[in-house]
Parts: C-alpha cells; structure tokens; sequence
C-alpha cells in the first residue's frame, strides 16, 4: 500500500495543498519539502531492502481489472531505486532551489503533483500503467515551465509538450504491439512470453525514448524547454525527465529485447556518438549561457546512449552512473545560469564577465561543475567518461576511443564559458547588478557541489547499486 | 599505509581547503597554513627517502568494480618518485616561503595559497602512483591548478586567456592519455605502469599497440611539458604570478611529462617511441633557444629557456639515456625555479616592470639578488662547475653517441645558445643604465628572510648538488650506467659557448650602436619577428581553432540545427496546420454550407451503394 500511496497520494493531494496553502503562500514549500523528504527516506528504505541478487522487489498489485488480467504492478529493482533516489533527492533539493519562487501555492502543488506519476514511471512494471504515468508528468511540466518560465514560456512549453507526446505516441504503438503479440500487459511476463520481435517494435520503442533522452536528431524541443523554464524545473527536465529515457532504454529495448537491441546495438551507437560530438559543437558555438549548458546536457546523454549500447555488463553500469552524474553535474550549472540571467538580465556570455569578483561562492561551484562537466579526475564526470570509454572501447574496438574528443570538446565550451562569465574584466551589466543569493539557494548548491566531489572520489556505492541492477548480463 | 604516504597523500589537499577557510578569517593565515603544510610534505619526502633506500613502497587497491572490470588505484614509491618527491616538494616549499613577500600585498592570499597546495598535491599523486588512471588523476589536477593560478589575475584580459590557452593545450594532450587507458584495459589489460614495462620487457605486448599507446602518452607529455607543437602555452602562461611560474616551470607541471616517460622508459625503449620522443624534443629544444634570444620580458626570455631544456632532458631520456634525462630533470628544476624567483624578485623590486628593456643598472640596487641570478644562469648556460654544465653534457654527449644526425645537431645548437640569451638577460637586467623611469627613485627592498634566503638555498644547490652526481644517477637508475663519452665534447662546447658570451657581452655591453644597426636590416626584421612569435605555431593553432573548430565545424553545426532539424520540426507544425485549415473550411457555421455537405454525403453514399449493388 505505501508504493500505490507515494504515487496516488500527491496526485490528488496536489489540489487539497493548493487549496490550504493560497492564503498563507510560504507554508506550501514546508509541505513539499516534507513531502520530499518521505519519499525519499521510503526509497532510501527500499534501497536498504533491495534483494541482494538483483531481482525484483515485490510492492503488490493494486487496481485489478479481473476482465482484462489487468492491474497496476509495482516492483523494484536496482535501476527503479537508483531512479527514485535520484527523483526524490533532486526534488528536496529543487524545493530549496526554488525557495523565493512566486504564487507558490501553485507552484509547490504542482511539484507535489508530479513527485506522484514520477514515482510511478520507474516503479510499476505494467507498460500501460508506465505508458499512463509517462505522459502524466508532462502536465505539470506544461504548466510549471508555461507559467513561471522567462519571456517566450508559451512556446517552449507547448512545443515540449506537443514533441513528447508525439513521439510517447509511438512508444504507444510499441506497448500495443507488443500486448498483441503476448496478450499480457505486465512487462516481466511479456519478456517470459516473448519469442521474437518484429523490428517495427523495437524501433517505435527507441524512437518514443530517443526523444526524450534526447537523441540527435530529436533534441529541438530541449534546448528551448529548458532556456524557457524556471531554472529548477530544468534541474527536473534534465536530472528526472531525460533519465526516463533513458531507463525506458535500458527497461524496454536493453532488458526486454535484448536479441533486437544487439541487432540494432550499432545504430544505437551511431545515434550516441552523433549526439554526443553535434551538441558539443553547438555548445562550442553558443552565446546563451543556458543553452550552452542544454546542449552540453544533451551531450553528456549521448555518452549515457554510446554506453547502453554497448550491452555489456559494465557498459551499463557506466551508463547508470553516468546519468546520476550527468543529473548532479548539470543542476547546478542549469542553477547558476538562470540565477545569473536573474541578476544580470541578459542571456548572452559575452554580456557577462567578471563575476567572480562579485560572487567568488557561486562562481567557484561554477568551476567545479563545469569541471566535471569535462570530466576533471575527482568529480563524478571524470569516473562516468572514463568508465564509458573503457567500456565502449572493450565492445568496440579500438576505434571508439576517439570519444575521447568529447573530453576536448566539453573542455572547449566550458572553459570558454568561464572565460567569458566568470573570469575577465567586469561588464557593465555585472557591475551594476546585486549578486545576492539567498541561504537555501546557497545550501542547494553545496549539496551538489559535495556530491559531485564525493561520489567523484568515492563511485563505489552508485556502482555497487548498477552491479546489481546489471548483474543478469554478468556473463556478457 | 605508511604514515608518509599518507600525509603526502592528503595533506596538501586538506591544507588547500584550511588555507582558504583560514585565510578567510586572517589573510595571514593562509599563508602560514602554506608554509606549514609545505615544510611537512618536504619532511615527509625526506623521510621516504631515507626510509626506502632500498626496499620500495607497493600499495594495489581497486578504485572501481563495475561489471567485470576493475579500475585500479596503487600507490607505488621507489627511487625515482622519491627524487621527484624531493624536487616538487622542496622546491614548492621555498616557492611558498618567497611569496610571502612577494604575494604580500595581494588580497586574494587565501585562493593564492589553497590553489599552490593543490598543485603540488596533484604533483605527488602523479608520481606516487602506480596505475596510470591515478597518474592520470594528478596529472589533470595540475591542469586545473595551473589553469587557476594562471588566470589568478582573473580580472585582466590577457591573464584570463592565458589560463584559458593553458588548460585547453594541455587538455588537447591529455585525451590522449585518457584514449591510452582505454586502449591498454582492452589490449593489455592493465594500466599498472611497474607491470607495463615488465611486460615490456618480456616482450609480450604486441608492438603495435604498444607503439600507439607510447605516443598516445607522450602526446599528454608534449602538452605538459611545452614541446612542439603544444608549447605556446608555457609563453603565456607567464601573465600569472612569478611564483607560480617558478612553480610550474620548476617543481611540478612541466617536469610531469618527462616524469611519465621515465616512469615507462622500458615501456617506451620496447616500442621505438624513444625515436619520436628524441626527434621532437630536438626540434623543440632549438624552437625553444631561438625564441629565447629575441623576447623582450624576463619571464618569456625564462620561459623559452624553459621549453629548450627540457626538450634537451627529453632528447636524453629519447636517446636511451635515463641517467643523462633525470638528471637534467633535477639540474633544471633547481637553476629554474632559482632564475624564475630571482626574477620575481627583479619584478618586486622594479615595481611589477617586466620588460627587461626597460630595466638596466640593477646590480647597484640589489647585488645579491644579481649574484644569486649569475649563479642560475652560468649553471643554465652549462657552466663548469655548476649543474648544469655535468646534465647538459650528458645529454649531449648521449645524443652524438645514440642519436641521429638531426637531434644531434639540433640538440647541440640549443646547449650552446642557452648561454647566449641568458646572458644577454642578465645584462639587460643588471648592467648599463637604469633604462625606465619606473625603478629610478625608490625601490622595494628584498628582505633577508623570505627572498635572499631561498635564493641562497637554491644557488647553493646549483653549485653544489654536482657533487653528489654520480650518487644521484646511481640512485635513480639502480645501478651503474654507461656513461656516453664523446671524446673532444667538452671543449667543443666550451668554446662555443666561450664564442657565443663574447659576442653577447660585446653587443649588449659595448656595441649597441652595432645592434641597433643589425637589427634594423630588413632580413634580420623578418627573423626576429618569426623568432619573436615562436615560429607563428600559436598563430596557427588559433588560426585553426577559430576558423576550423569554431568558424567550420560548429558554425555549421549551429546552421544545420537552425535551418534543417528545426526547420522540419516547425514545418510539421506548418503541415498540421495547414491539414486543419482544409478541414476547418467544412465548418464555417452557415447552414447554407452544412446543407451542401448534407446533400452532396447522402449522393456519395447513393452513389457507392449503386456501384456495389451493382457491383454484386
């Protein structure tokens, strides 16, 4: 009862929150936070729980449809906790990001509303239901980037919500094929009745998750998504939304089809590597700070594509600590960036400089993660890009290691984007503008600047948790 | 673990972090934390070495288990990290101890100090280590430290493009050595640098393969340590302190390529990569010293110097010599860190005037520090009987015994020019007449303690360490070694040299009418100004960088997003829209219409339902 609670309860306690809290505005985000912090301890409880062999954690059955043999299944396993850690630790952290947020009644209660169908993306294994809460989180996406986001909201928004949908259309398709082919909907079964795959499928399926990655060339909508959304919900676009492409990649093509996926395994990679070196170079050329760091996001899921691909036991788990990595590292860039936008009022690096001498404290967590953002030893995107050229280069061959150039490239707009804001003269706008920030946005940002350093130093544990969710491909 | 090792290990980054706290709450603070954590990683090497005289330290630890693969992390100290150990921290200990002065009136001490104490920590773990992911950690770490102090003066133009070239050559290399990891877990499986040349030895690493990874490593080594074509960096870099270039340029980052390659001498000597290895520092050594006889500032004058000699203690290392190189290697890093903090302590006194054309006369204000500088440079130029004279030598003779006729030749240019600009530096700097306004009147006086004293330790060490020369060699190399002897060398050298001073001294103290007129010929113009640029290689890595990378390549990334994939995506749009609008025209409210299409439905299904009646 406590899994189908964490899911349903925020989906209609949203509204009883909105409605308790529009008179006395600041309580929503307590309750958020509180509500935050439950679910995290209850994943952090599950993790502690885990079968030590890698299987799945049984929640129950709930919803039946007796008629249909349908019914809402939720189990875990180590990539569902893995997912839900990270879910549940970015929204505590978000609530403090967004801690001067205005109408936050409403905005609060729609954080409180997604927290609910997020957690049932990773945690049912029933492909409607997951199909169901899937296109649920774009609701509250809709409206959380269409209301408090910068000056063309409208657009960003709908154009997100219009390109996912679509494209969750022939994830549709896919789900549906596949009930006709096995006549069961629960995704453990399907794989135990699944003889061969038609192509077709696996395609509709990688197609449906390639755009939410995003995968090149399906990222347009990201790159506006995420210049026009508050500055938190683009740690939740990039941190929770895109990793639910790709654990619908690892879930449905890797684990589900893995005959197929080792078929189209090289299409896979050539997807991985084009996303991986085109977005680079489009942060190379970027002006707009925050696009820069959109497309250095898209860039780093394109290594998380390349590692999938690889269908090897420790390609995967490179790929599982790199999309945690990816979500601390690029948070706080993400944070920073609109903050500055905030302060500065323009969009444009070369517009900025010399902010150091302003706000050395934002600018230092700056450096650090856009260090690991180029994969500096000693933070958690050193340990992802080193694991994932490893990996790729042991499927591969010798030939992939020119991955490598994506540590040059990432270091290229990187360093270019520290010369630009941080270092050099002070600009005009900088001068003029009052760099303070308040406590929680400052803790925020020290927690991910102490978790990117201490996972960087110490990955064992997240690898400990992607051996487990892995171990099935031990012989591979 | 070894109670040593352990400071070494972590010391220098929990003192980089109290430094700062510290220095926050006093600004000296910082600056005693420094000296504090310097002296004590100094006396940690010290004790290393004379604990380990001959057993050696061999930690194995597993970094990372994922799937089946295992990423190492080892700890291994034998005699070569120990004399590395001496160098970085001994050296990086009197750097520290000079800036007190030096940094003294700076505000931002507290990001100065936590920032060297980084650096040096990134130094240690390069060369304790015993894989190459952990030297492959150090080695980056000192990226990003240089990368900061070099821009430390973030707020200027010119120090801020300079981190920024810094980081991004050195990075260039860098990928490489991170594709070398990848490539010896496939192929060899392991990056244990002891089991690396083990293997080599046995012979049983496919020589291909090893070929590749050995320069895929010495390209990261021709980025940190300033050879052909990654060198601009090492020029520019001197927009940041002086301290920090003594540091860079002595104790720790430049010395980490050559560091690696002996660290893999038997890796590199199976593969013929010592053969690439020898021909480039060759050709970088002369780059270098050319250069160096045309720059106008002190510390690019240094700089250059910098470049040509440790291509010459890789020319040793290239042509089998390790001794020769290592040695050169520990000659180099005291006379430089000793010329680079004497002409820190030029600057300090000459109100931040870093043209040595402007400068002049010096010799009346500071004499101590001109003796401390002449010692540095006699032992630069190779000099007898300072260290440098036995290390370049060696070098040299091992290049006319073992090497071929380009880095022979080339290799002997650069040993001899090295007394030509360096003399010339000293005379700009020293004799004649104060030449600027800015050091007539009152100059900052060096104090005893905090600059004459380093400069004291380091000259003597110059003098003095060639002494214990053949101790060192054996140290390092574990036994005797055949040294090169070319009969007739050193007087060969010598009187080259010899030639090359008069012809300075002649020009720079007595003839610089001649000079003048010299250099006024339009031939000698173009010349200088090829050397004067570093043979344009900057230009054209930036010509590259901005017209390939950035103008090519990402412009047309940036058009094709715009104008292909965005633009089908916004067209479907288009196309959605214009299907809708068909359909709407149906619905336009008038009854008139919805009468017509009533009448017009009701003969359509008249019609099929005739044709399939009839059809039956």
């Amino acid at each position: 009862m406590v899994g189908l609670g964490i899911i349903f309860a925020p989906m209609f306690g949203a509204a009883l929150v909105y409605f308790l809290t529009r008179n006395a505005q600041h309580i929503a985000k307590y309750i958020a936070l509180g509500w935050f912090l439950v679910l995290f301890f209850i994943s952090f409880y599950w993790y502690k729980h885990l079968p030590s062999d890698g299987s799945f954690l049984y929640l129950g059955e709930f919803l039946k449809v007796p008629q249909f043999a349908f019914s809402l299944t939720l189990q875990i396993d180590a990539l569902s906790v893995a997912m839900l850690l990270l879910t549940a630790a970015l929204l505590v952290l978000v609530v403090f990001t967004s801690w001067e947020e205005k109408k936050q009644a409403a905005y609060f209660s729609l954080l409180i509303f997604f927290s609910g169908p997020i957690f049932g993306v990773f945690m049912t294994t029933n492909v409607l239901w997951f199909f169901m809460f899937w296109e649920l989180t774009l609701v509250p996406m809709l409206f959380l980037v269409g209301i408090w986001g910068a000056e063309n909201r409208i657009y960003a928004a709908i154009k997100f919500f219009i390109y996912t949908h679509v494209f969750a259309m022939f994830m549709f398709v896919g789900f549906y094929l596949l009930f006709a082919q096995t006549g069961v909907w629960d995704l453990l079964t399907i794989k135990e009745a699944l003889l061969a795959t038609p192509a077709l499928i696996w395609w509709l399926m990688f197609l449906g998750f390639a755009a939410k990655l995003p995968v090149f060339p399906f990222h347009t909508w990201l790159p506006d998504a995420h210049v026009q959304a508050p500055s938190s919900i683009s740690v939740l676009l990039a941190g929770v939304l895109l990793k639910m492409g790709a654990y619908g990649l690892i879930r449905f093509t890797v684990e589900l089809m893995p005959v197929s996926t080792l078929l189209f395994a090289k299409w896979m990679l050539i997807f991985g590597l084009i996303t991986t070196l085109y977005a680079g170079f489009l942060a190379i050329y970027e002006r707009h700070i925050k696009k820069m760091v959109a497309y250095s996001s898209i860039s780093h899921m394109g290594l998380v594509v390349v590692a999938i691909s690889t269908m090897t036991y420790d390609g995967l788990s490179a790929s599982l600590y790199e999309m945690i990595g990816h979500a601390l590292v690029i948070s706080p860039l993400f944070l920073i960036a609109g903050w500055l936008h905030h302060k500065t009022h323009t969009w444009y690096m070369d517009e900025m400089g010399g902010i150091m001498k302003k706000a050395p404290y934002v600018s230092a967590i700056f450096i650090l993660a856009g260090m690991a953002a180029l994969g500096l030893p000693g933070t958690m995107g050193f340990v992802g890009e080193l694991t994932i050229i490893v990996s790729a280069v042991k499927a591969y061959g010798w030939w992939i290691a020119v991955i490598a150039i994506a540590g040059l490239i990432s270091a290229g707009y990187i360093i270019w984007a520290i010369r630009r804001v941080i270092h050099g003269p002070m600009s005009e706008k900088v001068a003029k503008a009052d760099f303070s920030m308040h406590f929680a946005e400052k803790f925020a940002l020290s927690v991910f600047a102490f978790l990117i350093v201490y996972f960087g130093i110490n990955p064992q544990p997240i690898f400990d948790l992607a051996n487990k969710a892995f171990s099935f491909l031990g012989g591979m | 673990m070894n109670n040593a090792v352990f400071i070494l290990l972590t010391a220098p980054f929990v003192g980089a972090v109290l430094a700062y706290v510290l220095g926050k709450v006093k600004r000296e603070l910082a600056f005693w934390v420094a000296e504090v954590v310097g002296f004590v990683l100094f006396l940690a090497s010290v004790v290393l070495f004379l604990k380990y005289s001959d057993t050696v330290i061999d930690i194995d630890y597993t970094w990372i288990a994922y799937g089946n693969l295992q990423l190492p992390f080892g700890i291994y100290i034998d005699h070569l990290s120990i004399v590395m150990l001496l160098v970085a921290t001994g050296l990086g200990f009197l750097d520290i101890h000079f800036a007190h002065d030096y940094m003294g009136e700076d505000p931002d001490q507290p990001r100065y100090y936590a920032k060297v104490l980084f650096f040096i920590g990134g130094m240690i773990l390069l060369v304790i280590t015993k894989d190459l992911i952990g030297a492959f950690v150090g080695w980056e770490f000192m990226g990003l430290a240089s990368y900061l102090l070099i821009s430390f003066w973030y707020y200027k133009h010119s120090a801020a493009n300079a981190g920024m070239q810094a980081f991004l050559y050195t990075r260039f290399g860098d990928i490489f050595i991170l594709a070398a990891i990848a490539l010896l877990m496939y192929y060899v499986g392991t990056v244990n640098l002891v089991e690396l040349n083990k293997l080599a030895d046995a012979g049983q690493i496919d020589k291909t393969i090893a070929l590749v990874v050995a320069l895929f490593i010495f390209m990261g080594a021709i980025g940190k340590s300033g050879q052909f074509p990654l060198y601009p960096w090492l020029m520019n870099a001197m927009e940041g302190p002086t301290t920090v270039s003594a540091l860079i340029h002595g104790a720790t980052m430049v010395n980490s390529g050559i560091y690696i390659v002996a660290r893999l001498f038997d890796f590199f000597s199976y593969t013929d990569a010592l053969f690439v290895v020898a021909n480039v520092a060759a050709l970088s050594a002369f780059i270098g010293s050319t250069s160096a006889l045309v720059q106008k500032e002190i510390k690019k004058i240094l700089a250059y110097s910098t470049m040509s000699h440790l291509s010459i203690a890789f020319v040793g290392l290239g042509v089998g010599s390790l001794a020769a190189g290592m040695l050169h290697l520990v000659n180099h890093a005291i006379f430089k860190a000793l010329l680079f903090l004497s002409a820190g302590a030029v600057i300090y006194i000459a109100h931040h005037q870093k043209d040595a054309w402007k400068l002049g006369g010096l010799i009346k204000t500071a004499p101590f520090v001109a003796l401390f500088m002449a010692m540095g440079s006699l032992s630069l130029a190779g000099v007898p009987p300072f260290s440098g004279f036995f290390s370049k030598e060696m070098v040299v003779a091992a290049a006319w015994e073992w090497g071929n006729g380009f880095t022979k030749t080339f290799v002997t240019i650069a040993a001899l020019l090295s007394i030509a600009y360096i003399t010339r530096l000293w005379i700009l700097i020293f004799l004649g007449e104060p030449r600027h306004e800015s050091i007539g009147g009152s100059v900052h006086k060096p104090s005893n303690l905090w600059m004459r004293l380093p400069l004291g330790i380091l000259a003597f060490l110059t003098l003095f360490i060639s002494i214990w020369q053949s101790d060192i060699i054996r140290y390092i190399t574990g036994g005797e070694v055949v040294e090169p002897h070319v009969a007739g060398l050193t007087a060969f050298m010598l009187t080259g040299m010899l030639i090359l001073f008069l012809i300075v001294v002649g020009l720079y103290v007595k003839g610089l009418n001649l000079l003048y007129k010299i250099s006024s010929h339009h031939f000698v113009q173009t010349i200088h100004q090829v050397l004067f640029n570093g043979y344009y290689v900057e230009a054209m890595i930036t010509w590259v960088s901005k017209n390939i990378i950035v103008g090519a390549i990402a412009k047309s990334a940036r058009w094709f997003d715009t104008y292909v994939v965005d633009y089908i995506v916004n067209k479907t749009v288009d196309f959605t829209y214009a299907v809708y609008k068909i359909f709407r025209a149906g619905h336009s409210g008038k009854i008139g219409t919805y009468m017509g299409q009533f009448v017009l439905g009701v003969a359509i299904i008249v019609i099929a339902i005739l044709i399939i009646v009839k059809g039956l």
